[in-house]
Order: structure tokens, then sequence, then C-alpha cells
């Protein structure tokens, strides 16, 4: 009997702590993500802040955490100083030229890959594969001699044309379109369908999901793009957002107007975040089976 | 079914594709390797009818070269310092987010936001967070990193401004380029936490596994090819590494009073542009390129014979 | 180590606004006794993998309490109650040889349970030894067929000699002749340990053949329990009686008239009842060619099955398409006739209450 009670005893113990230390666990494994959150949220909120604060209270010793006079005068001095209507004009204009045109061919592409027959396909498909092995950097140099030889220096054209394939997108298209039954091409075929027809009614519907990615993707990557426009147009007409941004406010560091620079951060940033919010889904589809930026 | 029609109305679907891809892919793979092994291969020059010798003189002038090293170096450190820290915490991340349901979503989407964010634009915001002002003795600004620094008691760093240290600096650019790096890491590794099949947590369950001994011995061998392919992306994008260090520094690759100090491979390269050096930033293009191939058959190496099954 | 289960409930809240909580075991009491195989055996959605999980330790009741001899185990995690666990595919760890997987529980064993590692490698070549895989102690699960898997994950869950070992759907991903072999192993095994056994399987041959006690469930409330063959000869209501067995039991519309059961016209069997509607079950083997017998049938065909041949026939009142009877073969069927006549075994024809389904006993 007192063994009895002695062994319901401990398992009791066990019982309890058991309990306890997966109570614990979570209390430790919530708190870990939260600090994690927070440290990954805190830049956002810094440049927030910062961008509604007046430059004498930005530099006081002990740092609000709220801005004591709202600033919103900040703002329309960063949208003066660096220009950003200009600046947003350019970027909308070849974002969305470059991302049409890059869906159409991207769909015709993977179109002709996915469904049509000719010779030499899987040889074309296999080196199309390769060249997604090569550095982007390597073909830079030679693109900046191209265009430079072109005349397309400081147009949009050289911000548009050369990168209108994206061989990523037509492989990721044609996987799509492969998992479109054959049947369905072949019905279409005796019905006396064409092939734009087709592709019009039945592939772009069916694959709108992806083709949603690659827009996003495609619209982010012409926000964000830096090197090559730096590179090709740098003029006042032609400059794209991150390129115009990084050009005004060329001082990072030191003793510089960090409200009305964080104004003009938060204006770019502003677009990307409502994208995320609203798109989000789309976002993460595309990103976690490409794993490239932009 | 292949009738000449047929053929010829599918090369007309590839054509625009074709066309571009000739000029602007596969023209410029063959002549970078021309212009690589022309000696001095100048555009400028080029374009005056000067001819060149074939020759390996340009990988020489890029080895000789002090500052390909500072780029290789630097290149080299921050890949290998922030891919492991950045799995290593993703995996920490994505594994607590799978323990738990209240929240799950919400969390996730915030572990994600730095992905769709500008490196330049938020690379600013980590400058002025680093920041800090001062003349001679007394500090006039000291940036929210410096206050918390001075809140526990500690003495203020100087981070990035003119006079700093060069290892203040990768400390910096480490942790951007990991926060940078967190939400494709936290999004792959996650999705496969997913996909691995409940029944195992189950059996390790009955089986009294502890916590850590699930993650390590269950958790990360069945997410190896997951694992495996967030380093090998992460040291492609690690030695291809510009715009973060081009977001905190400037143009300048450097604090004020050490320019070039934290230029990268990339950026090598792309300093030979504007003078028309294209037969050296070919030969340092080749380079990178032989680089990014040789750590790719390593890490495939490892992981064959890490990754199960 | 008898099992014993006391009102157990467990109920899934519904998520979606207005809708009802989903109780997915109701009211479970049942004493497993020491070293007994017990199948728990119903269609899916039953509530016997949830019961499963709970003696496991995996899910938690919501109410009713579990226990391991005298041993209140209700609110133990699983790692501490001593159960074993064989998954239905399984869930053997694909990064890890036969004998990693076999060893992996030993691993964690902590304290005073610690073993050495001879120790361990012992015990792990025991356990394969008893379930005859220790031939393949050094393959990955991928390199071995799906009876092989189901030994590795057998001995997986023996290797801690647990208290209670548990199977869920132990069968269903077999072949049919690997089924057959299989479920005498897992009698053997179950023997041979002396291990209390509980196993779930929604195939009532299955659960027939090789266990001790069985326990039918249906929507959550057990519905009989008891030895195979008397659950078989003496179901509780129609849904056993239509449960168990193959082929599966006649169901007809009949009626009690002055003490005599009709089925459509025929005076099958006088029962001795008040007159009323019952529903009338007949085994397949309670049918005997009878040439003046009472019931008639018409003829659809013949099914030969060796010993046995199945006589496929409709009947106006029958419940089901057809009705089946299996009878030796050596008596001659006549398949050019148009109907044919039997007499019925009383002890294979059972009576239930439309309504309920319950079960209506009677004397012969």
């Amino acid at each position: 009997m007192a063994q009895k009670t002695m062994k319901e005893q401990k398992m009791q113990t066990v019982t309890a702590r058991s309990r306890i230390g997966s109570t614990v666990v979570k209390a430790f494994t919530y708190l870990f993500l939260i600090v994690m959150a927070v440290i990954v949220l805190f830049p956002f909120y810094w440049m927030i802040i910062s961008s509604l604060k007046t430059l004498a209270e930005y530099k006081w010793a002990k740092p609000s955490f709220w801005p004591q006079t709202v600033m919103w005068s900040n703002y329309a001095e960063a949208f003066t100083t660096a220009n950003l209507g200009r600046l947003f004009t350019n970027t909308v204009i070849v974002g969305v030229i470059s991302t049409l045109l890059s869906l159409v061919i991207t769909v015709l592409t993977a179109f002709a890959f996915a469904r049509l027959e000719f010779k030499g396909k899987n040889v074309l498909f296999a080196g199309l594969l390769a060249t997604m092995m090569i550095p982007g950097e390597l073909f830079t140099i030679t693109n900046y001699a191209t265009v430079n030889s072109f005349h397309w220096l400081n147009t949009y054209t050289v911000l548009i044309v050369p990168f209108l394939v994206s061989v990523f997108y037509i492989y990721l298209l044609r996987q799509n379109f492969l998992q479109i039954p054959n049947e369905l091409y072949l019905a279409a075929k005796v019905d006396g369908t064409s092939d734009l027809k087709y592709l019009w009614t039945v592939m772009i519907p069916l694959s709108l999901p992806t083709l949603i990615s690659i827009t996003i993707l495609k619209m982010m990557g012409a926000w964000n793009s830096y090197i090559w426009p730096r590179l090709v147009a740098n003029d006042d007409a032609h400059r794209m957002i991150t390129n115009g941004l990084r050009n005004a406010f060329k001082d990072t560091t030191g003793d510089v107007n960090f409200p009305v620079q964080m104004a003009a951060v938060a204006l770019v940033s502003f677009p990307l975040f409502l994208v995320y919010i609203f798109l989000r889904k789309y976002i993460m589809k595309g990103v976690s089976r490409s794993g490239i930026k932009g | 079914m292949v009738d000449s029609k047929k053929q010829w109305k599918a090369w007309l679907y590839l054509a625009p594709a074709i066309v571009l891809l000739l000029v602007f892919t596969v023209w410029p793979i063959i002549n970078t390797l021309r212009m690589a092994f022309l000696d001095n291969y100048n555009g400028m020059r080029a374009v005056a009818g000067e001819k060149f010798n074939i020759g390996i003189e340009n990988f020489k002038k890029v080895v000789e070269f002090k500052d390909f090293f500072v780029c290789l170096k630097n290149t080299a450190l921050l890949c290998v310092i922030t891919v492991p820290v950045s799995t290593l915490l993703a995996l920490l991340i994505s594994s607590a987010l799978n323990s738990i349901k209240f929240l799950q979503k919400f969390l996730q989407t915030i572990f994600f936001l730095p992905y769709v964010t500008n490196s330049i634009a938020i690379g600013m915001v980590f400058a002025a967070m680093f920041n800090m002002v001062r003349t001679v003795r007394i500090i006039q600004t000291a940036g929210i990193v410096n206050n918390v620094i001075m809140f526990f008691g500690g003495q203020p760093v100087n981070w990035i401004n003119a006079g700093s240290t060069y290892w203040a600096n990768m400390v910096v650019m480490i942790i951007y380029i990991v926060w940078n790096a967190l939400p494709f890491k936290i999004l792959i590794l996650l999705g496969g936490m997913q996909s691995i099949n409940k029944q195992y947590y189950d059996a390790a369950k009955v089986d009294g596994s502890s916590r850590s001994r699930i993650l390590w011995k269950i958790t990360v061998p069945l997410l190896s090819p997951m694992i495996a392919y967030v380093v090998i992306t992460g040291f492609i994008g690690g030695f291809k590494e510009y715009t973060s260090i081009v977001g905190i520094f400037g143009e300048n690759m450097g604090p004020a009073s050490a320019a070039g100090r934290l230029n990268t491979m990339v950026g090598y390269i792309y300093d030979a542009l504007p003078n028309n050096d294209y037969g050296r930033a070919s030969a340092a293009a080749l380079i990178l390129f032989g680089i990014i191939l040789i750590v790719t058959l390593i890490n495939l190496q490892v992981s064959k014979k890490r990754v199960h099954y | 180590m008898k099992v014993v289960l006391e009102n157990l409930t467990r109920v899934f809240p519904n998520r979606t606004k207005g809708g009802e909580d989903v109780v997915a075991v109701n009211n479970f009491s049942f004493e497993i006794p020491d070293g007994k195989l017990v199948g728990l055996l119903g269609p899916s959605g039953c509530g016997k993998s949830t019961t499963l999980y709970m003696i496991c330790g995996l899910q938690k009741p919501s109410g009713g309490k579990i226990y391991f001899g005298e041993d209140d185990v209700t609110d133990l995690p699983p790692e501490h109650r001593g159960v074993g666990l064989v998954f239905q595919n399984y869930a053997l760890y694909p990064h890890m040889t036969v004998k990693q997987n076999i060893m992996y529980p030993l691993q964690n064993l902590k304290g005073e349970d610690k073993l050495t590692k001879d120790e361990m490698l012992k015990r792990t070549v025991e356990v394969a030894k008893l379930v005859q895989i220790d031939n393949l102690l050094d393959r990955k699960p991928s390199e071995l067929s799906g009876g092989q898997q189901q030994r590795v994950a057998i001995a997986r869950a023996l290797v801690k000699m647990p208290r209670v070992l548990l199977l869920d759907e132990p069968l269903s991903n077999l072949d049919a002749r690997l089924r057959l072999q299989t479920r005498e192993e897992i009698r053997r095994i179950q023997q041979e340990t002396g291990i209390t056994t509980i196993f779930v399987t929604h195939d009532q041959e299955e659960a027939m053949s090789i266990s001790d006690m069985i326990v039918v469930m249906k929507l959550g409330v057990v519905q009989q329990i008891g030895k195979p063959q008397n659950v078989y000869d003496d179901p509780a209501n129609l849904f056993v009686a239509k449960f168990l067995g193959t082929p599966p039991i006649n169901v007809f519309e009949g009626e009690i008239r002055g003490g005599m059961l009709f089925i459509g016209d025929d005076p099958v069997l006088a029962v001795g009842k008040p007159d009323r509607k019952v529903v009338v079950g007949i085994r397949p083997e309670g049918f005997i060619l009878d040439e003046r017998g009472p019931m008639h049938c018409k003829i659809k065909g013949v099914e030969v099955m060796g010993r046995d041949v199945s006589v496929v026939a409709t009947n106006e009142a029958s419940l089901n398409p057809v009705v089946r009877s299996i009878i030796s073969a050596e008596s001659k069927v006549d398949v050019a006739a148009e109907s044919v006549r039997y007499s019925i075994k009383p002890h294979k024809l059972f009576l239930f209450d439309p309504e309920t389904e319950e079960r209506i006993p009677f004397e012969v």
C-alpha cells in the first residue's frame, strides 16, 4: 500500500513536471519569436518615427520613441529634394512596360516549349537552363558595351530591353503549362480553336497565380533595381527610384538631416509595403519557388 | 505530327526571346571570354581600331592588383560569417514558428517583411541607426544603437563614421546582411518543416525524445535538402554582395576616412566599367564565376554526404 | 498490464461559427485484461483511432480516465506511459538505418533507465530477432519492402519493452498475401512477448482472425465488446451484424404475425413473439437448400468458391440488392430453375427493431 502511494506520487510529479516543462517551453518559444520579431521590425519603426521628428528632436541625447511634434513637412521636403515625382514616374514607366512585354515573351516562349513540337526543342531548353547558372555580372560588362554602341545610354529602352527575357520565369511557367492536361489542347485542336485563342482562354486563366507572382516580382525588381540603372541611365530625365534616392542623399553618415532622409526612404518603402500587405500570398509563392530577388 | 508549318510557328513564338537572348545573354558569354583573354583589352581603344594580343595579362593584372584581394577578402568573410549565422537563426525561428499555432501566420508575415524592402533604402535606415556624430570628445548625436549601448552602461562605438575600425564596419554589415537574408531562409525552411509528415513527431513523442533531440536528430536531417538549398543560394548571393554595402556606406564602399575598404568582388567589376577596362572586368567576372562554381560544387559534395535520402 | 478505460470521451470543438462540436469518442468504458490482443473495429470516423491515440497519450481526453494496471495515466505524457505505437505508415525515420531506427527510443532514456551502448545494441538485436529482421539491420527503410518496414516499426515499438503495444491499422498498407502473413506474425509476436496489445482496424476479417477480443465502434459509441466468435454469433444490433462477416449478412423486411415470422409471404420461422414489424438478418451460411423449405428466392447465379458455392438470388423483401447464401459444393443447385427454396438455421437468424435497430431476442 505504502509502495503504491509512493509510485502514485512519483507519477504525479512526472505529470506536473511535464506540464510545467511544456508551459515553460511554450513561453520561451513565444518570447524568442517576439524578441526576434521586434528586432526585425525595429528598423521600419525607427524609419517612420524618425521621418516625423524635427531635426532638433532627432538629435536629442535621449531619443524619443514617439515624435513630440509630428513633422509631415519632412515628407514634402523629401519629395522635392529628391525630385521623387520624376523618379516615381520613371520607375513606373519602366516597370509597367518591361513587365507587360516580359509577360508576353514569357508566355509565348513557355507555350512553345510546353506544347509545340519542333526540332531541337530539348537541346534549346537545356541550353536556356544552363544560362541560369552564370552570374549576371558576367553579362553586364558586354551588355554595357553593347548598349553603348547602340547609343542607348540614358534612354528608357536601355532600362527595359536587356532584361525582358527571364529564363527562370519561362521555366516556371512552362512547368505550370505542362500540368494542364494535354487532352485539353487536343480537344481544342479538334474544335478548331487556334493556338493563340487556346492560350488566351485556357492556359492563361489556369496559370493565373503564377503569372501574378511573376508580375509582382518583376515590378518589385524594377522598383529595387540599382546596379544597371546606375551604369546606363543616371541622368535626371531617366533616373530610377533607388538610384535617385542614393543620389539625392549621398551622405549616409555624419551630420545629415536624417528626418528628411528617412521620409524619403519611407516614401520609397511604402509602395512595397502596400504590395506586400495585399499580395503577400503571391509573393511568397513566387519567391519560395525562385529564390531570386526581384 | 511535326510538319513544317508547325515548326515555323513554334519558331515564331520563340523569336522575341531568342533574339533578345542572343544579344544580351549568348553574345556576352562569348564576348566576356574573348575580352578576358585579350591582353589589356579596352573598349575605347578597341573602337579606335587597336588590336590586342591573346594572353592572360588581364588575369595577372587582376590578381596582382592590391584592391582585388581586399574585395575578395571582404566578400569571402561576409559569406563565411553571414551564411551560417543566418541559416542557424532561420532554423531556430522556423522551428519555433512551426511549434506554435496562435499568432503563427501573423509572426510569419512579420518575418518575411524584410524581403520586400529596397536594400538601398533600408541600408540608409541602418546607417542612421548606427550613425554617431561627435566633435572631438562631445557626442552630438549617438544614433539609437549607441543609445541602447549607453543605456546598459556600455561605451558608444564608432560603427560606421570616419575613423571607425574595419571590424566595426563588418559587424554592421553582418547584422544588415543577416537581417536581409532571414526572410527567404525562414520561408523555405518553414515550408520544408510543414511538409514533414507529422507522424515522425508523434513517433518521437511516444519514444520520449527531448525537444532539442527532435530538432537535431529528426527535423534537421529530414530538412537537409532544404538546408542545403538555402546554404548554396546563400553562398551564391553572398559572393555577389554589393548593394547592401552601397546602402549603408554609399558608393564610397567604406567610411569617409577609408573609402573602398569594404568593396566587394562585384564592386570591383563595376569599378572597371566606366574606365572601359573591359578586359580586366571580364577577367574578374570569370574569376567570380569560377569561385561561385567551386563553392557550389564543394557545397554539393558536402551535402551529398550529409543530405539524407 | 491490464488497461482500463473509464467513461473516456473526446470532443473536437467545431471552429466554424454555430457548428456543432464533434464527439469523436463518447463515454467509452472497457477493461482490457492483461496480455490480450484486442481489436478496435469500425468504419472510418468511428473514433477508433482517436481512442488509440488517447491510450497512447498523443491526444488528451475531454473526459474520463485511463488506467494502466492500477496507475492513472490520464494526464501522463506519452513517454512516461510505457507504450509502444506502430503507425499506419510506420513513420520510420528515412535518414536512419534499421538499427538506428530501432535503437532510437533507447537513446532517449534518461536517468536511472539510461543504457550503455552495448546494452542498447543487445536489446536492438534481440528485438530484431524476435521480428525476424536481424539480417536487415544496416539497410535504410527505403530499401525494405512494405512487410519488412512493418516489422521494423513493430521492433521499434517493442524495444523499450512497453507495458502496452498499440498498432494503428497495421495491415492496411500491405498487399493481400502479405496481410495474411503479417497478421499471423503479429499474433505470434504478441503471444511470445505477452504484451497487452491493442490494434485499430476497419477490416473485420483482420480483427476477427487474430483478436482475443474485439470492440465494435460506430460514430464514437461502442456498439459491442466480446470475443470475436461471440460477437459474430450474437450481435447486439443491426450495425454490428452488418459490419461483421464476409459475405455480409442478408437483411430483409419482415413481420411477425401470430407468433410466425414472415418474410414477404413466406412463413420462415416460428418465433413466438407478439405481432410487429421487424428487420431480419440471416447469415449467408444460415440457408439450407430444401425443396420444401419455407423461403423462396429467384436465382440469379452461382459463384463457385472451391469448397463452397455462393448462390446469388433476389427476394422482394430483401433490403440488399441480392441475397447471398453459402452452401456446400456437394449440394446441387439447379441454375436453370427460376427459383430456389431454403429452410433457415434458427441460430443464424436475428431480429432487429426497425426503429432502434436493437436486437430482439427470441426463443425457438
